[in-house]
């Protein structure tokens, strides 16, 4: 049997995610040794005109990155999203919360109608995105498992519970209880054993909401902690604006 | 064997000397808080040096349990090139927790009846054999959120190997078993004087003062009072608040559900099946396939998590599910309390 054709591809994102791939090191010399790169933006030259997988980061804020993706998914049988920004529309989704043309402006200046640019939105708003690793950066272990489920078949599944479970069996006292507004409440666990609140700071959500998260129970209990509905909205924004139980009311 | 008793400056020695042959854990100083350094946060670690133990130590986020039973471990190993030659992996080695309380010494009994009762769990009571227990005595409740008194774990008839009774600068010490006998072995003590037994006297009572029933019923009726509350609209009202975050099963000191996974190595050369703690309040937790789920209402999981403590536990193997340690209600931040519960569906029949 012929070796799976891999590709990396990133759209507008800060190439973090390719980078935690390559951060995998020797863990990838298995993987390249079942597995072909087609195209790897992030590390070398070249491209081919199929692939059996690609792992898309990035978000779509451009006509031309919808274009590309859309390239992209004509040519690949499996897509994977890698990273916040591709799953979640990651910090890019700020900018859909204020004036376009301000945006545009702040970046580009007078150059700004050169750069035609369109709400920020994740892979799956535009092309069918067959599975998600989510993350601000993606966690290399979760990159590794799904590498090893596609290539032994097994179906790959995301934690569905918060951050609360890596972070109480990592023995940390409740943030919360110092004081900070952490989100691990309702983010979906996986990062571990990369915790931010085993480091002392407060879970920002980058993963994402678990699913049905109680976001009425969390809104209730940040405010009992004195904070104000902008506050809340802030914290639930960096990164999960794309949510409706978040982006409707605080 | 006679009432002795040891100098709490002679603890670093004996320490020590168990050190040569056992692994130890103790509690030690986590961190304090940086407006009020009297905030002290505490956890059960390995003891690296035995200054750094701290019996003076109130409530820890996770409790011993996790030196029995670890919130990963792997219990089978395979190779996936070839023959799967499927091995056991049963680790264990020769370990002492000291300074355990009550209510942990109570609750590593609720989980030697679980873990021992139908098909007897290898894995935890391989562990379970190879320890040794040294209990420490409480004068005084942690904090408000405990209610060990009402629960019957503050006074454990065994369980454990030592007892430790602190008063002024000594512990009053009670040998229970001969492997307590043994790891004494190394301490510094000294027969307990007549001075020492009022002393032991005095703390019985200065125990009975400070502890305070808190239900308004004993534990053997908690099981019909949560029956009848089986259709109560409080369950709802109470899991309003809740986030169903899992973090009240995972610092509890006796929740023994799992969850089992596979694990492949990258090289795809071989596996390892491995378990974890699993919580009841997660929403995959009774997820089966075909996507059928028979807890899918926060509700639901909250009352099955209160009635496992309450009732279910405590029918099946005669200890109850909960001993009033307090850590599910610290660690909730929406404020809910088994406590309060018990104490609410008690009242409202």
């Amino acid at each position: 049997m012929a070796k799976p054709v891999l590709m990396f591809d990133s759209l507008s994102c800060c190439e973090g995610c390719g980078l935690q791939v390559l951060n995998c090191e020797t863990d990838l010399l298995p993987i390249l040794e079942k597995a072909d790169i087609g195209r790897f933006r992030e590390a070398s030259d070249g491209d081919v005109d199929h692939y059996n997988v690609a792992f898309v980061e990035g978000s779509i804020v451009t006509p031309h990155d919808i274009e590309r993706i859309q390239e992209i998914r004509a040519k690949t049988d499996l897509l994977v999203a890698l990273g916040a920004c591709a799953t979640h529309g990651g910090v890019n989704f700020l900018k859909n919360f204020q004036d376009p043309d301000d945006v545009a402006k702040y970046v580009y200046g007078d150059k700004r109608a050169w750069f035609p640019h369109v709400a920020a939105r994740p892979l799956k708003a535009e092309v069918r995105v067959d599975a998600e690793i989510p993350g601000c950066p993606i966690n290399p272990r979760e990159f590794l498992e799904a590498a090893t489920c596609l290539l032994t078949g097994k179906p790959f599944k995301l934690p569905n519970y918060p951050v609360c479970v890596p972070c109480k069996l990592a023995d940390n006292v409740c943030l919360w209880h110092k004081g900070a507004a952490c989100l691990g409440v309702v983010t979906r666990a996986g990062c571990d054993p990369y915790l931010c609140p085993s480091a002392g700071h407060k879970c920002i959500g980058c993963r994402g909401l678990v699913d049905k998260p109680n976001t009425q129970a969390a809104k209730d209990v940040m405010a009992e902690f004195g904070l104000t509905v902008d506050d809340i909205l802030r914290e639930f924004r960096l990164f999960q604006g794309i949510y409706k139980e978040v982006a409707q009311e605080a | 064997m006679l009432p002795q008793v040891l100098k709490k400056g002679d603890l670093g020695a004996w320490i020590e000397a168990l050190g040569k042959t056992w692994k130890v854990a103790a509690p030690v100083l986590k961190e304090t808080s940086v407006s009020d350094r009297t905030d002290a946060k505490f956890g059960w670690e390995w003891v690296v040096d035995p200054a750094e133990v701290r019996l003076d130590y109130t409530v820890t986020v996770l409790g011993p349990k996790k030196f029995l039973w670890p919130s990963r471990q792997t219990v089978l190993a395979y190779a996936l090139a070839g023959e799967p030659n499927p091995q056991a992996v049963i680790e264990h080695e020769p370990q002492v927790l000291l300074g355990v309380h009550p209510c942990d010494i109570t609750a590593i009994a609720t989980l030697d009846a679980a873990f021992g009762k139908d098909v007897p769990d290898p894995h935890y009571l391989a562990r379970r054999k190879d320890t040794a227990i040294v209990g420490l005595d409480c004068a005084a409740p942690c904090d408000e959120s405990c209610f060990c008194l009402d629960m019957g774990s503050l006074h454990p008839e065994s369980g454990y190997d030592i007892m430790l009774t602190p008063h002024r600068d000594r512990y009053f010490v009670e040998v229970k078993t001969d492997l307590g006998q043994q790891l004494l072995a190394g301490a510094r003590l000294q027969p307990a004087t007549k001075q020492d037994m009022q002393g032991r006297q005095a703390f019985t009572e200065e125990q009975r003062g400070n502890f305070h029933y808190q239900l308004p019923c004993e534990v053997k009726y908690l099981p019909e009072i949560l029956d009848a509350s089986y259709d109560s609209l409080v369950w709802e009202a109470i899991a309003r608040r809740c986030f169903s975050c899992g973090s009240c099963n995972t610092v509890c000191p006796t929740c023994y559900c799992w969850d089992v996974a596979d694990q492949i190595a990258v090289d795809l050369t071989k596996g390892c099946r491995v378990r974890r703690y699993d919580s009841c309040q997660l929403d995959p937790f009774a997820e089966v396939a075909g996507g059928e789920n028979f807890r899918k209402d926060r509700s639901s999981r909250l009352r099955h998590r209160m009635f496992r403590k309450g009732k279910y536990i405590l029918e099946q193997t005669g200890r109850a599910g909960c001993v009033g340690c307090g850590r599910c209600e610290r660690a909730c931040i929406a404020g809910i309390s088994i406590k309060e519960t018990f104490v609410q569906i008690a009242g409202s029949r």
